[in-house]
């Protein structure tokens, strides 16, 4: 429906005699001389948001777009969409913390959108063969990436869209940091971290296993060889309880370390009985191998069950698997053997007191509540640390990490070629892989903005999503969004600018998980990827906050027939400024908030579209 | 192809294949199964209309009265109540002119409470302007949706067709269903003059002074007359496609007729074997029956009872202090007639109840033993003493 509006200003008819009737009771002129647009004093504009899921990433994943190309079928587009803000959605969608399910706008309404289920779906839609489209050159900028976990991975995919040479290095023979052996095979198989670097070599990425800097290769000869320098050696070791008396034997460990043995397919001396110290994920993903290695496992936590920093899922899991939980509780004394075996584990009952630096409740010892717990193995799972050794003083270090400015760049010490960023879990940023990832796209976005000699600091303010800290890759060279419409990357669409009474409660599809009795001895994954029928249906539930799909509802609702329709395959609508009075029912009508209404001075891209008139 | 369906069944698909873009209607017994049927052929993707639900009959007019000013070729279908519920409505459509059809199965006015067959609910609409047909069978009812929207179309004026309720809307009779490619000959696609259009703003509807209104109504009442001239040749083009014909008037065994009756609906069919049986015994008995109702085919009736001695008009219904709706109107079509038969009006069946052909001989018999008509209409088989005559001691 082109707009074709042929104004017929009211004549005199005389109507001398029933004859000169037309055939019915109507006009034979119009109105629409008269251009109501001059009474307006605001105007609506089209102006697409961000969506709370967007902004709560910290990767500033775009999942409204490819949401889209999902639900057109467009899996492979869908793909290449999401890879934009974030290169591993096979990973994450199995191992993210999901702060956009978090922040969804649908769960007022009924649950969240199982958002990383889908990320997943799409990551597992695309042969690992697949290779990237409109790879670039290079320009002859070589780069350096310490450590091949997430923050690494992504460092090194960005660079090398930016053109840089990129040469992995890696201290283990297996490639992955964390997600390799740190995330045990039941969340996260190994095929698929193996297809990722299977992809990232297949873009002309060096990999480099079984080099660790500080061990086969030094710091300074990196900083001197390549031009940059990107640090992910992330925390692989682990706090040590701290506990009076001697605590080292063969059977306390970390409970990191022991997941990396059985990783890398070392037999590990665990017992039969193990206690596991600790509530965040490292703990659990301790207990539930150890659990599946056969032994049996009690977690020890000084909080209450609610406080534990792990995933709840993953505490649910491990309790149905049949781990055993014994909260506010914490090791006291460990008596040894002269051969270290674990003699005893004295614990002590914990309180909740009143909060500490964390926000959380403070857990104090009871005095003379005193127990034991049968074990003869100790697992810790209280905190892991950076390993920062081989920066051979070349980088200051604040509270065991490394501080950075805006851009991860690194302040050094000392003289080298290598300008040094940093990322992931050596700097201080949240410890999730998603927060690792994003690292590793702002250091490279900095690192190219450095090499071409103009100011980061502008730019990431330029391309910052939202209100987080997330910044859009896609901003930085300049891509279309997938809606062809103005794009508001500062203006955050919450749960309060969403018009409910638009949308239908429909229940979410739920991911299939194994049961517990089938599972619990089992390394291979348990949970399945959705199929594309139960994709489309939950994909279906997204309610695209912020970001017009042609609804028609602001067309419907307007009084003076002023949206019209782009038509001849173009997207949306445009606004007829001739009668649009400006009231704003299209505005408040839109289910979600994709348009804006604007100063009538305002001048809008897109104003001069035209509608053709007779 | 013929089928045996039932009478709301048979609108169904004369709607089907009248292509209906857009049906609006709200249930009612025993209305119900047409709509049902609608949507399920709406859903099926057989018939591709836009199907839109309301909370009201009000609604269900005003939504096609909506969808037939944008030109969309529109049904809906009601009884009774529902009927009433439409009538401020029904007066809008005819005076703004828009060829909607509307089938109404007649069923009787409460209270008391009734869902059977009695025509006062379509009666009782006959000032608001629509041309009305009755129909006696199925395959009439069918037929009619389809005429109804053809000659709708040419005159610019609604189309409500009437058929009685459990007696044809749920008794099953043979139809033929014709294919749709035939339909298509004879109904072309609506292409009105006027329509709301957002590229072309009119206003419709407005409002209009005593120095126009006048002449406003006297064309629509011009219109109206037209049809007595058009619908003879709309029925020409349904005979050459289909092989049916559907008059104004049905004439049966009038020649040289002393009675005639005149009954509108399925006790057209019950008179005929009356008549039959009538003309057996050697007596001079025949039938009209009424199937265009509005306009008036006022010199069509003159002609055909004009001769008689005596009409008898069965009427199912009851307009309050005047008696039987079709006997009023035919005595006033007869009135210019100099020599104009004696009219004999008998009101039967009311709130379904039935009337057999022993009914109808009765009171074919009432007719010929007696010389003038009461003041007020008969009511035929009336529990008790009317007062009067009792028709019943015959």
């Amino acid at each position: 429906m082109n707009s074709k509006r042929r104004s017929e200003p009211a004549q005199k008819h005389e109507l001398r005699s029933w004859y000169d009737y037309p055939p019915m009771n109507v006009s034979l002129g119009n109105m629409l001389h008269n251009k109501t647009g001059a009474w307006r004093f605001i105007k609506p504009i089209y102006e697409d948001k961000v969506p709370a899921c967007q902004n709560a990433c910290p990767a500033g994943n775009d999942i409204e777009g490819w949401i889209k190309l999902l639900q057109k079928g467009e899996y492979e587009e869908a793909y290449w969409h999401l890879k934009r803000e974030q290169p591993f959605p096979s990973i994450l969608g199995r191992v993210c913390f999901s702060f956009c399910q978090t922040a969804c706008n649908r769960s007022p309404l009924d649950e969240c959108v199982g958002i990383r289920e889908l990320e997943r779906f799409i990551g597992d839609q695309v042969a690992p063969s697949l290779a990237h489209p409109n790879l670039p050159g290079y320009h002859g900028k070589s780069l350096a990436v310490v450590g091949s976990g997430p923050a690494g991975m992504s460092a090194a995919y960005y660079a090398r869209l930016l053109g840089f040479h990129v040469t992995i290095f890696e201290a283990l023979p297996v490639m992955g940091g964390i997600l390799r052996v740190g995330i045990p095979g039941y969340r996260l198989p190994r095929e698929i971290v193996e297809t990722e670097f299977h992809r990232l070599k297949n873009m002309g990425i060096e990999l480099r296993p079984n080099t660790g800097v500080g061990a086969s290769v030094t710091i300074d000869e990196i900083r001197n060889t390549y031009d940059y320098l990107f640090l992910a050696t992330g925390v692989h070791a682990s706090r040590r309880l701290g506990l009076e008396g001697k605590d080292e034997s063969h059977r306390v460990m970390s409970g990191l370390a022991m997941l990396k043995k059985v990783a890398l397919g070392e037999k590990v001396d665990l017992g039969q009985k193990i206690a596991v110290i600790g509530g965040g994920n490292t703990a659990i993903d301790a207990a539930r191998t150890a659990f599946r290695l056969g032994c049996r496992v009690t977690i020890i936590y000084r909080r209450s069950e609610n406080e534990m920093p792990a995933h709840p899922e993953e505490v649910r899991e491990a309790l149905e698997e049949g781990v055993q939980l014994r909260t506010l509780a914490a090791p006291a004394r460990i008596e040894l053997d002269d051969d270290g075996t674990i003699r005893r584990l004295v614990c002590c009952e914990m309180e909740l007191g009143p909060p500490d630096e964390s926000g959380r409740r403070r857990p104090i010892k009871k005095e003379g509540a005193l127990f034991d717990v049968e074990a003869d193995c100790i697992l810790t799972g209280i905190g892991e640390i950076p390993i920062l050794h081989y920066l051979n003083n070349m980088a200051t270090i604040e509270n065991g990490v490394i501080p950075v400015d805006e851009g991860l760049k690194v302040y050094t010490k000392g003289s080298g070629k290598a300008r040094i960023f940093a990322g992931g879990d050596i700097i201080p940023i949240p410890h999730t892989v998603v927060h690792a990832v994003a690292s590793g796209k702002k250091a490279a976005i900095a690192m190219d903005c450095d090499r071409k000699g103009t100011d980061y600091s502008d730019v990431l303010e330029e391309i910052a999503l939202g209100d987080g800290t997330a910044i859009s890759f896609s901003l930085y060279m300049g891509w279309d969004p997938v809606n062809p419409v103005t794009q508001n990357n500062r203006i955050v669409v919450d749960s309060e600018k969403i018009v409910y009474d638009y949308f239908g409660k429909e229940p979410r599809v739920r991911q299939e998980i194994q049961e517990a009795n089938i599972r619990k001895r089992s390394f291979e994954s348990h949970t399945r990827t959705f199929t594309a029928d139960e994709a489309q249906q939950e994909a279906g539930r997204c309610m695209h906050c912020g970001r017009c799909i042609e609804c028609d509802n602001c067309l419907i609702f307007c009084p003076d027939m002023s949206v019209q329709v782009k038509g001849e395959e173009q997207f949306g609508y445009a606004f007829d400024y001739d009668y649009c009075k400006g009231c704003g029912i299209c505005f408040t009508e839109c289910p979600r908030y994709a348009i804006t209404m604007v100063d009538e001075e305002t001048s809008v891209e897109g104003d001069n579209f035209q509608l053709s008139t007779e | 192809m013929r089928q045996v369906i039932k009478g709301n069944h048979a609108v169904s698909h004369g709607v089907r294949l009248s292509r209906v873009k857009v049906i609006s209607a709200y249930p009612i017994t025993p209305q119900t199964t047409i709509v049902e049927q609608l949507s399920e052929m709406c859903a099926s993707g057989e018939l591709e209309a836009k199907f839109i639900k309301v909370e009201s009959e009000h609604s269900a007019m005003a939504a096609v009265v909506g969808s037939a000013s944008a030109g969309v070729r529109s049904f809906t279908a009601t009884s009774s109540h529902g009927l009433l519920l439409m009538h401020e409505v029904l007066h809008w459509t005819a005076g703004a002119r828009l060829p909607i059809v509307l089938a109404n199965v007649n069923r009787a006015v409460g209270p008391g409470w009734n869902i059977w067959a009695d025509q006062t609910d379509s009666l009782s609409q006959r000032d608001t302007g629509w041309i009305q047909f009755y129909c006696e069978s199925n395959q009439e009812v069918l037929d009619s949706v389809i005429m109804g929207y053809r000659l709708a179309e040419k005159v610019m004026l609604p189309v409500m067709l009437s058929y009685d309720a459990f007696f044809l809307s749920h008794t099953s009779e043979i139809v033929d269903v014709p294919d749709i490619e035939q339909v298509d000959e004879f109904l072309p696609p609506y292409e009105p003059e006027f329509r709301l259009d957002v590229n072309k703003p009119r206003m419709f509807g407005g409002m209009v002074g005593p120095d126009c209104y006048y002449e406003e109504r006297y064309v629509m009442f011009r219109d109206a007359l037209k049809v007595l001239d058009i619908y003879p040749q709309v029925c020409e083009q349904f005979h050459a496609v289909f092989g049916r014909e559907y008059d104004v008037v049905e004439e049966y065994r009038t020649e040289e007729a002393e009675i005639i009756l005149v009954t509108a609906g399925t006790i057209t069919s019950v008179s005929r074997i009356a008549v039959d049986r009538a003309r057996g015994e050697g007596k001079k008995v025949g039938l009209m029956k009424l199937r265009l109702f509005r306009p008036l085919p006022i010199e069509r009736w003159q002609k055909v009872l004009g001769n008689a001695a005596k009409v008898v008009v069965i009427d199912r219904d009851l307009c309050a202090g005047l008696g039987g709706v079709f006997a009023s109107e035919i005595r006033s079509a007869l009135y210019p007639l100099t020599n104009r038969p004696v009219l004999f009006s008998f009101i039967a069946g009311l709130g379904g109840r039935d009337v057999t052909p022993e009914d109808v001989e009765g009171m074919i018999n009432y007719a010929a033993a007696n010389e003038e008509p009461e003041t007020m209409p008969l009511f035929w088989g009336l529990k008790g003493d009317q007062g009067g005559n009792h028709a019943e001691t015959l």
